[in-house]
């Protein structure tokens, strides 16, 4: 009486499930996988900006610093980059072979926009502001979430401020150097400012207090909105 | 940990998976038979019915309930109400005395002692060919018993038939949410019947042939979820449960968070202690789709939905927290979230979660249009997407609390 199993619609509603199941998977390995071309893209761009900055530089030399534009001088695109790899690494984890090797380009790009920036700093006489982040993901540091957050802001407010962010841990010579270099020590996060290493949490009134340019770059920008707000005022 | 928290999550949302897309084929397979016209025109045979009405307490409700009966499309001398006080401490007694003279109602009274002696006392005096019950809180549309009893004519084998049950004007969010639910349930109700799947014979207007009672007996307590347990009885002794899609039903959804907790802890602790009563059809070849599938269900699918509950809260909490720690750090700041490509959540998870969606739009929307004629957008429908897995865990945390401690629900 009763409606026997169908072994074939069960089998085929199976079928139908795992190709649902394992589409699913391919679908979210594409989109990963252009994700990723996508950062490489992006970090192809900035190397070749630098390339250009740097070959620019080398053929004026310093007679023509004011020929070159400070502004543009400098890739933009690395904090845009910075957001992106932070997102891809907390969604394929930070083991991730390929989120690795995009991490290493970047971290290597960023030695050579500090590099450059220091070059146009003692030609010509211009002190862009700089800092150098040292943090760990491996769990190992609890204030690292915090300083991370401290400095996205800061960079979001100013745009003049360069922040250079490095995994400690990350297996790169290149960063090793880095690290010795300006002598920093395991005890993280890490901020070198001025060539001065400071350790543990800064708020970013601290971090402004180190730095007392971002007060100055604030109030001109201030004064410069409310000149901006007259005029369009009196111009209505 | 985690991966292995993660993986057993995947097995559960692989099986999920498996299950939608078995009634979707179902519902493919059967989308010639789901016309919802009513058959019209006069049935070649009337068969007597008895309408069973129980009522404890029911003196605001149980005259709608009365009336809806009378005005049934179906030959006066072919039908009679049964209505059934089972020792109301209101005035319900008095309130049916009105109907004490029409020929197509009887009432009786007796002590109060739980809804299935009053619909017992309702069957031992009926001489009907079919007997059917209506809850004193519900309302039936005219050409409901007509569409019942030419199912039973066309399929002699049929022992019972349940009604499409429909949520009557719902004005709290919750009972918008239940509407969505019950057109939900409308849609797997049809695509079980034909498997022979169906496991509960609802107390709104589900009819049984006389034999049924005859051969296996009276409705029994069975944990307050008597209708549940006459479903199983039926099942295990392969009586044919079929879903009449074009017999509707109207009830009252409980307004209030409390009520519905009420009624649903009753629901899922009576379910999972009838299923343990019936434990013998689970993984049962023989009883087909029932013991394979809607069996196991009716007992794991709880475990199943509140582990998916505990992880999706984990994951909500630990989002919480990391923002917590944001706003703590850097105040808060608003920001119209930018649109940009790159940031949409593409995880395996997210895209799994979209295709339940899809899946879920298309039962809800077939439900719709099963139980009401045609689709309609509701706010039901996204009070019932959003709402349902944070209000259902309730219930059904405490239907297993309940189960590991043995404690009895009660009706009210």
């Amino acid at each position: 009486m009763r409606t026997k199993i169908e072994t074939k619609k069960y089998v085929f509603a199976f079928i139908i499930t795992v190709m649902v199941f394992f589409g699913a998977l391919l679908i979210s390995n594409f989109f990963s996988g252009k994700r990723i071309a996508e950062v490489k893209n992006i970090e192809d761009k900035i190397a070749l900006d630098i390339l250009s900055s740097e070959t620019q530089f080398a053929l004026l030399k310093e007679s023509s610093c004011k020929s070159i534009d400070h502004s543009t001088a400098f890739s933009e695109e690395l904090s845009t980059l910075a957001s992106r790899l932070t997102y891809m690494e907390e969604k394929l984890g930070n083991n991730n072979a390929e989120v690795l090797g995009l991490k290493k380009y970047y971290s290597l790009l960023q030695i050579k926009d500090f590099l450059l920036v220091e070059q146009v700093k003692q030609k010509c006489g211009v002190k862009p502001i700089t800092i150098i982040y040292f943090y760990s993901n491996n769990g190992d540091c609890e204030e690292c979430q915090r300083a991370g957050y401290v400095l996205t802001k800061l960079r979001e407010e100013f745009p003049e401020l360069r922040v250079y962010s490095f995994d400690y841990n990350l297996d790169l010579s290149a960063v090793a150097t880095m690290k010795s270099i300006q002598g920093v020590k395991n005890k993280l996060p890490a901020l070198v400012i001025w060539d001065e290493p400071y350790y543990g949490f800064k708020s970013s009134e601290e971090i402004e207090k180190i730095i007392p340019q971002l007060k100055v770059i604030r109030a001109k920008r201030e004064k410069a909105e409310v000149a901006e707000k007259a005029a369009s005022s009196t111009k209505k | 940990m985690e991966t292995f928290f993660d993986s057993i999550l995947y097995v559960f949302l692989f099986l999920t998976l498996y299950l939608e897309v078995f009634f979707l084929i179902t519902f493919f397979e059967e989308r010639l038979k789901l016309s919802t016209k009513s058959t019209t025109g006069k049935l070649s045979y009337y068969p007597s019915a008895t309408i069973i009405v129980p009522c404890w307490n029911e003196e605001k409700t149980v005259s709608k309930t009365i009336d809806s009966l009378l005005s049934l499309h179906y030959p006066k001398e072919r039908f009679q109400i049964f209505v059934v006080d089972d020792g109301s401490t209101d005035n319900t007694w008095k309130v049916v005395q009105k109907y004490a003279s029409n020929p197509n109602v009887k009432l009786f009274q007796k002590e109060n002692g739980g809804k299935h002696t009053a619909v017992n006392i309702g069957i031992k005096n009926s001489i009907s060919e079919l007997i059917g019950c209506l809850d004193a809180d519900s309302f039936v549309d005219k050409d409901a018993l007509h569409e019942i009893a030419s199912a039973f004519n066309e399929d002699p084998q049929m022992m019972a038939a349940i009604p499409t049950i429909i949520i009557d004007e719902p004005k709290t969010i919750l009972q918008k949410m239940q509407k969505t639910e019950y057109h939900t349930v409308a849609f797997f109700k049809r695509m079980l019947s034909p498997l022979d799947a169906i496991t509960v014979t609802p107390g709104p207007f589900s009819f049984f042939r006389k034999e049924v009672f005859e051969k296996i007996g009276l409705f029994k307590k069975a944990h307050n979820t008597e209708d549940m347990e006459m479903a199983l009885r039926m099942q295990s002794n392969n009586m044919r449960i079929r879903n009449v899609h074009t017999a509707r039903v109207h009830t009252e959804g409980p307004a209030t968070l409390y009520k519905l907790y009420r009624q649903r802890l009753r629901w899922a602790y009576g379910g999972m202690k009838n299923t343990l009563d019936y434990r013998f059809m689970i993984f049962r070849r023989k009883y087909g789709m029932l013991g394979m599938i809607t069996l196991p269900l009716a007992f794991f699918g709880i475990f199943i939905f509140l582990y998916n509950f505990t992880f999706v809260i984990f994951h909500i909490a630990r989002m919480v927290a990391i923002k917590a720690v944001e706003i703590g750090t850097i105040g808060f700041t608003f920001a119209f979230p930018q649109v940009d490509s790159f940031f949409i959540n593409t995880e395996f998870m997210s895209i799994l979660s979209y295709i339940f969606l899809g899946l879920g739009m298309v039962i809800i929307w077939n439900g719709v249009k099963l139980a009401e004629g045609r689709f309609r957008p509701s706010m039901g429908i996204f009070y019932f997407i959003t709402l349902y897995g944070i209000v259902a865990p309730i219930w059904l945390t405490r239907a297993v609390f309940n189960l590991a401690f043995s404690r009895n629900t009660n009706w009210r």
